[in-house]
């Protein structure tokens, strides 16, 4: 292959390009899309808003079909209904959607470590908070996108199929939404500060799903022996389950104001911060 | 071009560099920047491609401080010390989001990353996964990036480890044009070799200081300490008879069928044996300098400073 001599012409514009922060995220959007793993994800996430659809247009029929009444108390055993039912919107199988962030969130920082890919971004108009605030967003806008088919279309086929008096109230994404974003951004900041803290996409994985379960564990035996339920703040998982019940207001919700808003402040602050301490041009030596 | 003046760095405890001054001019040229491992070449590299700010003193590239200023660094290209890409992806994919990064998009992206591939000459194998390159390819896709943005300062941290042969001399070959087209090129190595065979002009790191700066023959005259050892072929007896009577001799070694003499102040016996041995008087055959080459000045520099 002949080697060309390289010749002047005049410098290129480097002024029409795009933010870094959104070259980086579609980098990682285009990754995750080869990767493939969206498939069998895509295929159960579906399953259960399938379900969740299905159980709309049952409760739709119970509540309008003369012949179904005698099930009517069967069905309110069964199914959940009220607030509880618009917070359960939200809670499509919690562990496989912390699975899911796990297993993208983990490699999108310690991919980049793992071949030094940073000096390089860095030794480009980008400045660190350009990275972090895109591995933020990706980690976070990728559960967001998952679970707001579960707020739009039962919201939309509740209102579709039996209008402002179906099982979903009109309400339910002005509650519910807020609630999506908190679980997001706490679901990306963990993954990201994770991811931070590995030195391989596999290590990466390791540590999100530790420190979820860790915590987790954690929280559970400091609850069951102390008997304290505040504590139970430090239980990402709980966390995410609760949000959506304390903005549709179920009677007993797995915990309060208060403790879940500090419990999310300090996790998204804790992993917010790890991550940008570990992303610095410093941490990024040649 | 590149300044610096008392620049330093620390990582905590460590002293990475010791506070160092030298210049760099305008306008083409390659540099070498020499150093056995340790010596403070990455962190020196590091100050000047902005990734990290100095602990002290002042760093200017283009006359601005680099450390995150975009408008310096849109003017450099980085090529990092290291082999490790993403093997799953595409390196056509890879240039691009480098391209994207440095501010291209479009039609002007596609035209940057044709030149570049046809600079390194990838044009046609762009497309091949990394795990599918030989290191030599991948080097080049890793010069591609950073030539994207048509840099006026090109920074290549030990280009040419694990490289064969034929690949570090079709890279040499390379930046020897990029230089000739007005390029800066600053290249790190410890392997004196590399260095010598791709430039005469470098900056001699030791233990985080700067050593040297300047031509090797520049730097040869300043080690006044350390004389010339220059071999003479020809009749030993006579030309150890002519030597001996040399003000600068300062050593005189017999070898079978020619002398080694160690002098002072070569530019002043050189033009004298040139003439006796012109006029008949000395019996030279051959005469050939031992130690003006880089690792000769290297080994001095670096025993005088330990």
């Amino acid at each position: 292959m002949p080697i060309y001599a390289p010749t002047l012409p005049p410098a290129p514009d480097l002024t029409q390009g795009h933010p870094p922060v959104l070259v980086l995220m579609r980098f990682d959007l285009a990754r995750l899309w080869r990767q493939k793993i969206g498939r069998f994800f895509g295929f159960a996430f579906l399953l259960v808003l399938i379900v969740k659809l299905a159980v709309i247009y049952v409760k739709y029929l119970l509540d309008t079909n003369v012949a179904l009444r005698p099930m009517q108390d069967f069905a309110r055993t069964v199914l959940a209904h009220g607030a509880d039912f618009q917070a359960d919107l939200l809670n499509p199988t919690s562990y496989l959607l912390w699975f899911l962030v796990a297993l993208v969130g983990g490699g999108l920082v310690a991919r980049d470590t793992l071949y030094r890919v940073r000096p390089l971004m860095y030794a480009h108009p980008v400045a660190p908070k350009d990275y972090l605030i895109a591995k933020l967003g990706f980690a976070s806008a990728l559960p967001f996108a998952v679970l707001l088919p579960f707020v739009l279309l039962p919201w939309a086929m509740s209102l579709g199929v039996a209008g402002i008096h179906g099982p979903v109230w009109p309400t339910a994404p002005l509650r519910l939404l807020p609630a999506l974003v908190l679980i997001s951004v706490l679901m990306g900041a963990l993954a990201v500060g994770a991811s931070s803290m590995a030195a391989t996409p596999r290590a990466g994985v390791g540590w999100v799903l530790g420190l979820v379960l860790g915590l987790s564990a954690l929280a559970g035996m400091v609850h069951g022996l102390t008997g304290i339920r505040a504590v139970d703040a430090l239980n990402p998982i709980l966390l995410a389950e609760s949000w959506p019940q304390l903005f549709v207001g179920v009677d007993h919700p797995l915990m309060g104001w208060a403790p879940a808003l500090l419990g999310t402040a300090f996790h998204i602050g804790l992993w917010t911060f790890v991550a940008a301490k570990r992303t610095l041009p410093s941490e990024a030596v040649i | 071009m590149i300044s610096l003046d008392r620049a330093s760095l620390r990582y905590g405890p460590i002293l990475g560099l010791s506070p160092t001054t030298f210049e760099l001019p305008d306008g083409g040229g390659i540099t070498g920047l020499l150093g056995p491992n340790g010596a403070g070449k990455s962190s020196l590299l590091q100050l000047i491609s902005g990734l990290l700010p100095p602990s002290g003193g002042d760093v200017k590239v283009f006359g601005e401080a680099p450390f995150r200023n975009p408008a310096v660094l849109a003017r450099l290209g980085l090529v990092p010390e290291g082999d490790r890409l993403p093997t799953g992806l595409r390196a056509d994919r890879w240039l691009r989001m480098m391209g994207e990064l440095s501010g291209l998009s479009g039609e002007p992206l596609k035209a940057s990353m044709a030149r570049a591939l046809a600079i390194v000459g990838m044009a046609d194998r762009a497309y091949l996964t990394f795990a599918r390159m030989s290191k030599g390819m991948r080097q080049r896709i890793r010069l591609a990036q950073a030539l994207l943005h048509e840099p006026q300062l090109l920074i290549l941290d030990e280009p040419f480890n694990g490289l064969d042969p034929e690949a570090r001399l079709t890279l040499m070959d390379l930046l020897r044009r990029l230089a000739e087209g007005g390029v800066r090129v600053l290249v790190s190595s410890h392997i004196l070799g590399e260095v010598a065979q791709l430039t005469d002009r470098i900056l001699l790191l030791f233990r985080g200081r700067l050593l040297a700066e300047g031509s090797v023959g520049e730097i040869r005259q300043l080690l006044d300490r350390h004389p010339v050892e220059l071999r003479l072929t020809g009749e030993p007896q006579e030309l150890a008879r002519w030597a001996v009577e040399q003000p600068e001799l300062a050593a005189l070694r017999m070898e079978e069928g020619a002398i080694v003499v160690s002098v002072r102040s070569p530019r002043d016996i050189l033009p004298r044996l040139q003439r006796a041995a012109a006029g008949g008087q000395l019996p030279l055959r051959a005469l050939d300098p031992l130690d003006l080459n880089l690792d000769a000045v290297f080994q001095y520099l670096t025993k005088d400073h330990a």
